[in-house]
């Protein structure tokens, strides 16, 4: 490094803008094979119910019908549909307790039985006809009720419906000297939400088995090699028997590092021996598929005179509901950003996966860290507070210094949350705007949140593998197993890659989504794409810019040493009449008529030997309307320590995108469930508001740079982080504007005015 | 289910086509016609992300029956660039980063279109307004603001288009 950067640092188009704006780029709701039929699935309507008979051969005497399945079709195997406990060490393990249709409904949305038919309509018509005869059992929706004894039992091994009873791997010290030494101690439970990843995509899966048996599987996992290997053991095939291809995705957020439609629509081909699309609704997507992961957190802090936290401890229920799925993981990195804020010597955590008749918890866009934080910053707040010290001075008191260890038990290589911290505080006006200005009946105030993430996870199979070549035009073919869901990684690699060659950002041919043709790619989670795949796309690149040296060299009559490549064009320094263009050397590799033939190609694997976070903090300013509780997000400001943007829009765009779903998730995205019947009630984009253009606020977005040196060209990663701080972040101005603090999410206009006439009656 | 023969004008190319009764028009472009490009994000006129333009109104095409808009002129993403080049508001939307997955950007752009017809110098506010019925679950909108804002600017200098 040192030298001027070309390409990267630059904002140019993000990868497959072109097709994507033309309406070009197909989607996988946009595919289709010959013979392909439409699938669809039946779920269950009650709750909680013993599946006595399932008649299906009237839908299978519809004319059209070309298979139908049931539980006695699909392989006899609990499964688990996350891919984690293939890629990640966990002493915990994700429990397998699920099968691809069930013989009994554990929550409305359950899948029971599906079909396949030449068209959706004859598929649709077809659903009707299969009559299934539920014996209904009493049912639990609480994750607080559904512990206690004689509660209706979900899982046959689960007692009390706990799942599994968890300590959080970065417990240290002795929380009860702890509370000892502090001067304030505070507990309060913290309550978050089902948010819904809301990808604009419905999800589709194509499966395709060819006449060898060999299956060919388009669908938008996020993990299509874990997923692969998943699919494999479930179905009992060579992994070799499987191809699966990815095409444009609108859209994921974890969704799909679970499986989704794909099992079921493997054994629907199966069956039918044709290609079958499974495609859900959007009202299904809501109500069968796995949400954000969601907690009840009761934590307690303890501070002392100086502002220093002598312990923090967090009793964590899952609200996982019917299935097991992300539970541990997700809840493992809850408790561990938890912990893992602040400096703090003394720490205990313990989390209870609890099961309920509702729909699965999977993990969203920060995986824990949102829930964690949702507690934590609100926390600090309320202990400032009583310790009658500036909450942004508590953090300062306590945030991590260089050498410290981040979430994923890394040393820290850089500090900036002190930075972040003053920069935001003095845009958004912190000192100036705190204390709840009034005009009529709103009342105004200023709240933050501060966050640290990672840049990718830890464990066994966390490694990246690319590889490239050169084409006889100084064009290089990219090939990379990752997979793009509109965080534009594909545009960033080849910028890496193309600044790494010393040739053109257009001249990187990108290649992925097929895992006949790409080396593994443990697949896009935990921010850990850039660090990652950037990483080895470096390693990749520096191997073949030193083939290319080679082969300079020798038509140079040079030492590859002395080379030197720029703008496409090589040459040797010190001698500025000697050089020769990217393109010949290339085209001498292949078309060399002397018989010196070769390819110029090499390959790079990265496997994770750091993980520097990004950190940083969210500023929110917010007006509450006292009479109607409305809360209106009026300026957002998010500070980010990036290492280095590759691209400064995209990376301003990741963070402008995190905020929006932060907003939702703070104030209006309600996963209600009917407390009778466990039914979801918000399952469309009516009942369950996302966010619109009109409800965004004025957002400052700042990309802090401090390049860390384990990074690719420095960069961190920062998919996730703009998620985690907002909710507190809003939660925390609200109670500078009115006073009340709202601990279950979403903050809704109902439960301020609620929090704020209990606060009336108690003066 | 009943059957008749509709003509419609797609993109300014005439069409003849058997239509189902109860076929949507979002059905017709994708499944009949394989114009993907129109996307269906709910199928049930809550996102926005089906929008096309009929007789130069927005409308969403997945609550439209198809049958119900014979003899209209019809446009699609599809029609917007030419051989000469992307449209301006799509070129926009690629320099402002506009787009993330992709996935609503047909509809935005389809509601773009119409929004700077009616409007062709509008307001941030305005903009944010025009756009109210899109849903994007990627990009926050800051840049799809940014982008149509830009797009009616180069419109406005090349005398629309
Ligand atoms: S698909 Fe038409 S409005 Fe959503
Ligand atoms: S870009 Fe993905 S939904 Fe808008």
């Amino acid at each position: 490094m040192g030298e001027e950067l070309t390409i990267v640092g630059k904002k140019v188009p993000r990868w497959a803008a072109f097709e994507k704006a033309t309406g070009a780029a197909r989607f996988t709701v946009d595919f289709k094979l010959p013979e392909m039929l439409a699938g669809r699935l039946l779920t269950s309507p009650v709750a909680h119910a013993n599946i006595l008979k399932i008649d299906t051969s009237r839908a299978e005497k519809l004319p059209g019908v070309e298979a139908v399945i049931t539980f006695e079709d699909v392989p006899n195997k609990l499964f688990n549909p996350n891919k984690m406990d293939m890629c990640l060490f966990d002493p915990s393990g994700e429990l397998p307790d699920m099968y691809v249709l069930s013989d009994k409904a554990r929550f409305v949305g359950d899948k029971i039985a599906a079909v396949a038919a030449i068209n959706a309509g004859v598929a649709e018509e077809a659903l009707v006809l299969i009559e299934v005869e539920y014996e209904e059992l009493p049912a639990v929706f609480d994750s607080l009720e559904a512990s206690n004894p004689g509660q209706p039992r979900i899982h046959d091994f689960a007692k009390n419906n706990i799942a599994l009873t968890f300590p959080c791997l970065a417990n240290r010290g002795d929380v009860e000297e702890g509370f000892k030494e502090a001067h304030v101690v505070v507990e309060q439970t913290f309550k978050s939400s089902k948010q819904h990843m809301c990808q604009m995509e419905p999800t589709t899966c194509v499966a395709d088995f060819d006449a060898s048996g060999r299956l060919t599987i388009w669908s938008m996992s996020q993990h299509p090699f874990l997923h692969r290997r998943k699919l494999a053991e479930l179905f009992d095939m060579p992994v070799g028997m499987i191809r699966w291809k990815t095409l444009h995705i609108g859209g994921g957020w974890g969704k799909y590092g679970s499986f989704v439609a794909e099992p079921v629509c493997v054994a629907l081909a199966k069956k039918a021996g044709r290609p079958v699309k499974l495609e859900y609704s959007r009202e299904e997507d809501f109500r069968t598929t796995e949400t954000r992961e969601a907690h009840i957190m009761t934590g307690k802090i303890g501070v002392r005179k100086d502002g220093t936290i002598s312990a923090l401890q967090n009793k964590v229920v899952v609200q996982g509901g019917a299935y097991f799925t992300h539970n541990s993981n997700a809840t493992n990195v809850a408790m561990g950003c938890f912990a893992s804020l602040y400096t703090c010597p003394n720490v205990y955590e313990i989390a209870d996966a609890v099961y309920t008749n509702i729909p699965v918890s999977g993990g969203c866009r920060g995986y824990g860290n949102p829930p964690a934080m949702w507690a934590l910053e609100q926390l600090m707040d309320m202990a400032a507070e009583k310790l009658g010290m500036d909450p942004l001075e508590l953090r300062l008191k306590n945030t991590k210094k260089v050498g410290e260890f981040g979430p994923a038990n890394y040393a820290l290589e850089t500090s900036t949350f002190d930075d972040c911290l003053r920069l935001g505080a003095e845009k958004i006006g912190l000192k100036e705007k705190r204390g709840g200005r009034r005009e009529g009946t709103k009342r105004y105030g200023v709240g933050m949140a501060m966050f640290m993430h990672v840049s990718g996870s830890i464990g066994a199979t966390q490694h990246r593998n690319v590889h490239l070549k050169f084409n006889e035009d100084g064009t290089v073919n990219l090939a990379a197993g990752c997979v793009d869901l509109g965080q534009n990684i594909h545009g960033t690699i080849s910028q890496i890659a193309a600044e790494t060659l010393g040739i053109r950002y257009e001249d990187i041919i990108i290649h992925t989504g097929d895992t006949d043709t790409t080396f593994f790619d443990q697949g896009m989670h935990a921010s850990g794409g850039l660090f990652q795949i950037g990483n080895a796309t470096v390693k990749g690149a520096t191997e073949l810019k030193k083939l290319l040296f080679e082969r300079a060299a020798k038509m140079l009559e040079a030492h590859p040493e002395d080379l030197d490549v720029k703008d496409r064009w090589i040459s040797v320094k010190g001698s500025p009449d000697k050089g020769v263009s990217v393109a010949d050397v290339a085209k001498d590799a292949i078309y060399n008529y002397e018989d010196d033939h070769n390819h110029l190609a090499a390959k790079g694997s990265y496997s994770p030997e750091d993980n520097q976070p990004p950190v940083g903090a969210s500023f929110a300013e917010v007006g509450v309307d006292t009479e109607s509780g409305e809360v209106n997000v009026i300026k957002l400001v998010i500070v980010c320590d990036v290492g280095r943007a590759i691209n400064p829009q995209t990376v301003e765009s990741q963070l402008e995108g995190g905020a929006s779903q932060g907003i939702g998730y703070a104030l209006t995205e309600d996963y209600t469930i009917n407390p009778e019947t466990g039914y979801l009630e918000a399952d469309n984009y009516i009942t369950y508001k996302i966010p619109g253009a009109a409800d965004m606020p004025d957002m400052e977005i700042i990309q802090y740079e401090k390049p860390v040196s384990t990074g690719p060209f420095g960069a961190k990663g920062v998919g996730e982080a703009a998620m985690v701080p907002i909710a507190p972040a809003i939660a925390n101005a609200v109670y500078d504007a009115v006073g009340v603090r709202v601990t279950d999410l979403p903050i809704t206009p109902e439960k301020i005015l609620k929090s704020m006439e209990a606060k009336r009656e108690k003066i | 289910m009943k059957k008749e023969i509709a003509k419609f004008t797609i993109n300014d190319r005439p069409y003849e086509l058997l239509v189902e009764s109860n076929v949507t028009l979002a059905e017709l472009l994708r499944e009949q016609l394989d114009l993907t490009g129109t996307k269906c994000a709910c199928g049930v006129g809550e996102c926005g992300s089906c929008t096309v333009l009929i007789d130069g109104k927005p409308t969403l095409s997945c609550s439209t029956l198809a049958i119900a808009v014979r003899e209209k002129d019809i446009l699609t993403i599809e029609s917007l660039a030419t051989r000469e080049g992307l449209h301006p508001i799509q070129q926009a939307f690629i320099d402002h980063g506009a787009i993330q997955c992709g996935f609503c950007t047909p509809g935005m752009i389809m509601m773009t279109k119409a929004l700077l017809d009616e409007n062709p110098d509008p307001t941030e506010q305005e903009v944010k307004e025009g756009i109210g019925g899109n849903l994007c679950r990627c990009t926050g909108y800051v840049k799809i603001v940014d982008g149509i804002l830009a797009a009616a600017e180069s419109m406005g200098k090349e005398g629309g288009r």
